[in-house]
């Protein structure tokens, strides 16, 4: 060996790049066999990339942030499509809330017309015809409590 | 995450030198390209979601585990099992047959005559020849550090060792390799 070799950090370096350099102007003589074996390994592993990339975004994903793990959503959900669909259901409890309240006025609407109703049809069915109520008389003695009209005739 | 083109450029740069560094290490083809199979797949299948960046490392682990994985399985199957030992510690040299065929010197790749072209083939066999001749850890720190590209931090990291049991192995793998291939009058 060159005693200065040894010592030499660059020379060792050069040397050492030198013989990859062969190494690598060989990779191309691999035989024909070996560069198709290698190509189908790499296609088979590209396969099962895109089969666990498919799962990855199906799946949900745990994120952990000051000790504390949330249930998050899987990347897919970052897709147009998904966010679409998320903002919606978002809005559902919104809707639902909305709904409730009309249905609760249209029942109470529907409610005050049939006891308005009720009045109306008792008042027509009682004894007393209804052109006693355009009579001012009456309207003031509908008006007095009935405990004072009693005691004044007694 | 890389993204699925990143992941197949990665594994088509790498594919050949991994293949070759497999067959050093085992000196067997088929067990070779398995190896290099295996270990495109476990990357594929269980670090899909990490970055690109992260690919070189990954790999470069998942197939030195795939190798020793390899040996085990040989070790369990045959009783003679004679590479493992070598593999995980700092023992000589093997012993294996060497293809004795001298090369002319000073050779250069551009203008290759066919005379020219079959002692470029010879050197590099005969360089191959000295690589697996290597001790393991000091072939696997040479072909990480120098063919891989790795900084010494990562060839650390990937070899499970300390930096400096990296620039020892790299060095002693230099000098040895030197030795071997001025001793039969090859210079690369």
């Amino acid at each position: 060996m060159t005693p200065g070799f040894k010592s030499t950090f660059s020379t060792q370096d050069i040397f050492a790049r030198r013989v990859v350099q062969e190494l690598d102007n060989s990779l191309d003589d691999l035989p024909h066999h070996v560069s198709e074996r290698l190509r189908v390994a790499r296609l088979r592993a590209m396969g099962l990339h895109k089969r666990t990339a498919e799962q990855l975004a199906f799946s949900p994903s745990i994120q952990i942030q000051n000790g504390v793990a949330t249930l998050g959503r899987g990347p897919a959900s970052e897709s147009g499509y998904s966010v679409f669909w998320e903002k919606l259901v978002s809005f559902l409890p919104l809707i639902a809330l909305l709904l409730g309240l009309m249905i609760i006025h249209e029942f109470q609407n529907d409610l005050r017309v049939r006891e308005l109703a009720d009045v109306d049809q008792a008042l027509l069915l009682d004894d007393l015809p209804p052109d006693a109520y355009t009579d001012p008389g009456f309207l003031k003695f509908l008006s007095v409590p009935r405990e004072s009209v009693e005691s004044a005739q007694q | 995450m890389a993204t699925e083109k990143e992941l197949s450029d990665f594994l088509k740069s790498v594919e050949k030198r991994a293949f070759k560094r497999s067959i050093y290490h085992v000196r067997d083809e088929e067990a070779a390209l398995d190896i290099v199979q295996d270990s495109m797949m476990k990357l594929a299948e269980h670090y899909a979601e990490k970055p690109a960046s992260e690919l070189p490392m990954l790999f470069q682990r998942i197939l030195s585990n795939t190798t020793l994985d390899w040996f085990r399985r040989q070790k369990t199957k045959n009783a003679l099992f004679t590479n493992f030992n070598e593999f995980e510690s700092e023992s000589g040299p093997d012993e294996m047959d060497f293809l004795d065929i001298k090369s002319s010197e000073n050779e250069t790749l551009m203008g290759e005559s066919a005379e020219q072209n079959f002692s470029h083939t010879q050197n590099v066999q005969e360089i191959e020849e000295e690589i697996k001749k290597l001790p393991a850890r000091q072939r696997e720190a040479f072909l990480l550090r120098y063919w891989e590209e790795l900084d010494v931090s990562e060839t650390a990291s990937a070899m499970g060792c300390s930096e400096g049991s990296v620039k020892t192995h790299c060095s002693r793998a230099i000098q040895a390799l030197y030795s071997a291939l001025t001793a039969k009058g090859i210079k690369p």
